[in-house]
């Protein structure tokens, strides 16, 4: 079969093409200069998403590890650090020289302190020079210019301290997702809240005598947190837990009736539990590795 | 004064200045030292010697004339197949003057690299091939004149030389030899095909366009730029002829081997066509004659359609035929950055199927216009 004879016409193959490129050559030589970007001398303005060098917010970031958790290079590491404001603290720190900037660390992060920045001229010549500390690449200002894209909404966080178990969020909650669960051992009650269910009404905060409840704008994970298991029998009240925690959701009640009557017809302060308010918890694991009583199980999470 | 007189008064300053040192060397030196020196010097001082050096100096001349203006060729090439594209060209290098320096710059790296010949090479093939190439594409400049005085000529009067155009194009047409004998003694498949599709291209190209340069030789009944370029004082051959000044232009582009008709050197089917296996200043060479071809092939358009030196008077006749030859080079740039690349069997289509018949109703339009008596 003969193949298909193009037709050459002097129009379409010749002069369209010379006076397209003319006018391209007029355009960019005469009206105007040419699209490309001298580099070191004019640089591009890139968008907000772009992913290069880490910034870490020091004051919102709560130490809790799940960026070095997440870290499929594992190229991030908590690392102990002297603040004269903050005092001694722990704070993530990158190898960017492993980095691959898949922006996991930026996502999981419950507190949005970690971003990646436009900063992209990252080369050096030395590989030490790629290990960021956490001062390194602190950068407090950085979250407040641009808008993030993370979803946050109010929900009632709860202030075990101050509650007393009145019952009244309770009853208030129109879409009937708070919920009085007992305490196991301490003959007290704690509301519960079905964050799914919740709308961010706000009225369990109106209502609560106590302001034990207060509405915190929260972030919206991407990833399913692994949630602790607290084993009664196993815990012996050491507080090691409520030290490690980052978020603040462990709160440590006394077990009324455990007391002990010693010789001298004293009796010992109760046993304490640890008591976990599970809407404040961030899933980071770090009461799981304190626990040396195998008081808290995590499944997921690794104990080293 | 033209370009013979002024090399030979150089000549003859030059050689009174050596020979006053060598006879005075001779004066003090024992008898049967000084007749010696004093036969050299009269053979040095005597008018034929003198002449042969005069020539000499005149090539050099042209051939430094030749490579700025290469230089230039491939700036503007390169600057404006940037423009066209979008970006800048040559930037850095020599920033204020455009990026010129940047072909000099090219050409030191080019000259550092290690030239290597392949073990199966044919040695002494692959070492001429580039020597025939850039020499007879420089030698195709020898009868081109830039004006009457400027030229090269062989006596004080400033006669051109007869039938240089002839000589010319004969002498252009020697490149498909060197092409040929540089694929074949590279020893790679690759450049044996581009070497036999060069000799084809030009071979089949070669027909149409020496038809439009009879149809000139008809116009102006002469044979020598001279006579071609004086029968032109009315009017350009390019107005009449104007198809033959086409055809001659499509011609030269197959010519000299640029983009719409460098199937030879197709970067995406052979990897650098016959030049493959050439590095370093070697392929420098290549590259630059490619230049200094379309140099050679403006210049001859210039010369045989657009009036070669003839303009107004302020600028002299020189730099009329260097904006000439200048606009005909930018006009194949800009062919060769906007059209793609035609396929071996439209290229031999293109050319015995359109352009012969056209080159033939060109000659068939100038014989007219002679015998109607009007050139």
């Amino acid at each position: 079969m003969e193949a298909e004879k193009q037709k050459l016409s002097v129009t379409g193959w010749v002069l369209i093409p010379m006076y397209r490129t003319m006018r391209q050559f007029i355009t960019s030589t005469f009206r105007g200069r040419p699209n490309t970007i001298l580099y070191p001398e004019q640089k591009l303005v890139l968008p907000q998403i772009f992913r290069g060098l880490h910034t870490l917010d020091f004051k919102k970031c709560i130490g809790c590890g799940n960026c070095v958790n997440i870290c499929p290079n594992e190229c991030m590491w908590l690392e102990k650090v002297d603040d004269p404001e903050l005092g001694k603290i722990e704070r993530p720190g990158v190898d960017i020289g492993r980095c691959l900037f898949c922006n996991f660390c930026a996502e999981v992060c419950p507190t949005c302190a970690i971003h990646l920045s436009t900063e992209y001229e990252l080369a050096s010549n030395d590989r030490e020079k790629f290990r960021l500390g956490p001062k390194a690449i602190r950068d407090d200002k950085f979250a407040d210019t641009f808008v993030e894209e993370r979803q946050r909404r109010p929900v009632p966080v709860l202030n075990l301290d101050k509650c007393n178990g009145c019952e009244a969020c309770a009853g208030e909650c129109p879409e009937m997702c708070i919920a009085m669960m007992p305490i196991e051992g301490t003959g007290k009650k704690k509301p519960e809240i079905a964050l799914p269910k919740c709308t961010s009404c706000g009225k369990c905060a109106v209502v609560c005598p106590e302001k034990a409840l207060t509405m915190t704008e929260v972030y919206e994970s991407y990833f399913d947190m692994p949630e602790p298991k607290f084993m009664l029998k196993n815990c012996t009240g050491c507080q090691a837990c409520l030290k490690a925690c980052p978020a603040e959701a462990i709160y440590m009640m006394e077990m009324p009736g455990t007391e002990k009557t010693l010789k001298d017809g004293k009796k010992t302060k109760p046993k304490k539990r640890a008591v976990f308010v599970l809407d404040k918890c961030v899933g980071c694991g770090r009461c799981f590795r304190a626990c040396k009583f195998k008081a808290i199980e995590m499944p997921g999470v690794k104990k080293e | 004064m033209n370009l013979f007189t002024f090399c030979f008064g150089l000549i003859h300053w030059l050689t009174d200045l050596i020979n006053n040192i060598w006879y005075w060397l001779g004066d003090h030196l024992p008898w049967y030292f000084g007749d010696f020196f004093t036969a050299v010097g009269d053979f040095a001082r005597s008018h034929s010697t003198m002449v042969v050096m005069t020539i000499l100096l005149e090539g050099v001349v042209i051939v430094v004339v030749t490579l700025i203006n290469v230089l230039n060729f491939i700036w503007i090439d390169r600057k404006m197949s940037g423009r066209i594209f979008d970006f800048y060209g040559p930037y850095y290098v020599g920033y204020r003057i455009g990026g010129w320096l940047q072909n000099l710059a090219d050409g030191v790296k080019l000259f550092v690299k290690e030239i290597i010949t392949p073990a199966k090479a044919d040695k002494i093939g692959f070492l001429l091939a580039p020597v025939i190439f850039v020499g007879s594409s420089l030698l195709a400049l020898a009868t081109v004149p830039l004006s009457p005085d400027f030229a090269i000529a062989t006596n004080p009067s400033g006669a051109l030389v007869p039938a240089g155009v002839l000589f010319s194009f004969a002498i252009f047409a020697m490149a498909p030899f060197a092409i040929l004998l540089a694929g074949w003694s590279s020893n790679n498949k690759y450049t044996l095909i581009g070497g036999l599709r060069s000799a084809a291209q030009m071979m089949s190209y070669e027909i149409p366009m020496l038809l439009c340069v009879a149809s000139v030789f008809l116009m102006s009944g002469s044979l020598s730029f001279d006579g071609v370029v004086n029968a032109q004082s009315n009017i350009w051959f390019a107005i009449p002829l104007v198809i033959g000044f086409i055809v001659f232009l499509v011609c030269l582009v197959a010519e000299v081997e640029r983009t719409p008709f460098d199937i030879p050197e197709a970067e995406s089917e052979l990897v650098e066509g016959w030049t493959t296996e050439y590095g370093g200043m070697r392929f420098g060479l290549f590259m630059m004659t490619d230049y200094l071809r379309g140099y050679v092939g403006g210049a001859l358009a210039t010369a045989l359609f657009l009036g070669g030196w003839l303009g107004p008077e302020p600028i002299p006749g020189p730099i009329w035929f260097l904006i000439k030859a200048y606009v005909v080079f930018t006009v194949l740039a800009w062919m060769k950055w906007s059209l793609p690349r035609v396929r071996i069997d439209q290229i031999l289509q293109l050319g015995w199927k359109r352009l012969l018949p056209l080159a033939v109703l060109n000659l068939l339009i100038a014989a007219a216009f002679k015998t109607m008596g009007w050139f």
